[in-house]
């Protein structure tokens, strides 16, 4: 079957707008997946999406997080990768951001950015005691051992 | 890592289809045709939305089917050269590593040994008898390679080989769509190696300041 591109690029989505795509159809975290719109492989994609920064943000946070982006001089790509990976100090932003000294770029300027707009990846109650320590792995490990701990107490009672 | 794409194509929606509106059974049938297969664009995630519809006419000779030309959009994972994406490692070998995200919805990462930040060195994992273990050695400190924690790479390089006529026995499952990766560079690796440099940092501007 022959099929014609008409626009490969008709524009880039971050991984929130691919999440929320996936969540307006109807996808969750039930495990039983008996919703027949979302295919298996959506879901697969939906379950990488929900353990990154993605499944915290809102189309408000990231709208305005773009917005404010433009301030700081940073190329389309780069405003992407640090919205999809929610960077939390300087070393995290250097493999995204190209030469920020020479185009003279705001680096504690963007972190607090996304300290402030963008939510923390998916975390439990369990208190922290620096915000600056959270990693990605830490918190997806603690969400499921979370989610193990409220099934059982769902089957108990 | 995911974009839209345009397309137009001429779809078959076959008689059990018929009692679903026109647009549940185009999508239905554009699902089966494109979702988790790769084109030249990239691998296709997802149907995004239908923009027109045309024809709805039955060709001579095909009677088993209604056939429409729709033009739609897709959702197509294709990371762009320098992205920075979250992976969990899956394998290494002599020849480098393996990441897959997450789930396995994207398993063709591959870290080449050149993009494996230096110095390093290589030997059999202790764990598991066919597999090398990759370990970055750095002022001092032996960083080891493995599924502890997440792994961010970034993009060198997306190729497309084409489908092999030949294939020797034990070689690995064909891959339509490839990424390689690389770890060389600040803040690339696995997550637990920055951890703790990030406070160190902290600590240095406050006492220059």
């Amino acid at each position: 079957m022959k099929n014609i591109i008409v626009k490969a690029n008709a524009g880039a989505l971050t991984n929130f707008e691919v999440l929320d795509l996936l969540n307006s159809r109807g996808a969750s975290k039930d495990t039983t997946r008996a919703n027949d719109k979302v295919s298996g492989s959506e879901y697969k994609v939906y379950d990488y999406l929900m353990e990154t920064a993605a499944s915290t943000q809102t189309r408000e946070t990231v709208t305005k997080f773009f917005d404010k982006c433009k301030d700081f001089k940073l190329a389309k790509a780069e405003i992407l990768n640090v919205i999809n990976l929610r960077p939390t100090s300087d070393v995290e932003l250097t493999p995204i951001i190209e030469k920020p000294d020479e185009r003279e770029i705001d680096i504690d300027g963007i972190l607090a950015l996304v300290q402030e707009l963008l939510p923390p990846l998916p975390s439990l109650e369990a208190p922290k005691e620096n915000e600056q320590e959270e990693t990605e792995d830490g918190e997806q490990e603690e969400t499921d051992d979370a989610e193990k701990e409220e099934t059982e107490d769902a089957e108990q009672s | 890592m995911f974009c839209l794409s345009e397309l137009e194509d001429t779809v078959r929606v076959s008689p059990d289809l018929l009692n679903l509106p026109l647009e549940d059974a185009i999508k239905l049938v554009l699902q089966n045709l494109f979702l988790d297969k790769v084109l030249s664009i990239g691998l296709c995630v997802s149907i995004y939305d239908i923009r027109s519809v045309e024809g709805g006419s039955v060709l001579p000779g095909d009677v088993a089917a209604i056939t429409y030309k729709v033009c739609f959009r897709i959702v197509v994972f294709r990371p762009f050269v320098g992205e920075v994406i979250a992976a969990k490692f899956k394998e290494s070998d002599s020849n480098g590593l393996r990441c897959d995200l997450t789930l396995g919805f994207f398993e063709d990462i591959y870290v080449p040994a050149p993009f494996i930040p230096r110095p390093n060195r290589c030997e059999p994992d202790p764990y598991n008898r066919n597999q090398m273990r990759w370990v970055w050695i750095y002022k001092g400190v032996e960083y080891i390679i493995d599924d502890s924690c997440q792994i961010n790479f970034r993009v060198e390089n997306i190729s497309y080989p084409h489908v092999p006529f030949e294939r020797a026995e034990d070689a690995k499952p064909f891959a339509p769509m490839v990424v390689t990766g690389t770890l060389d560079d600040d803040g690339l690796g696995l997550v637990s190696w920055w951890e703790g440099s990030s406070e160190i940092n902290l600590e240095e501007d406050d006492d220059n300041t």
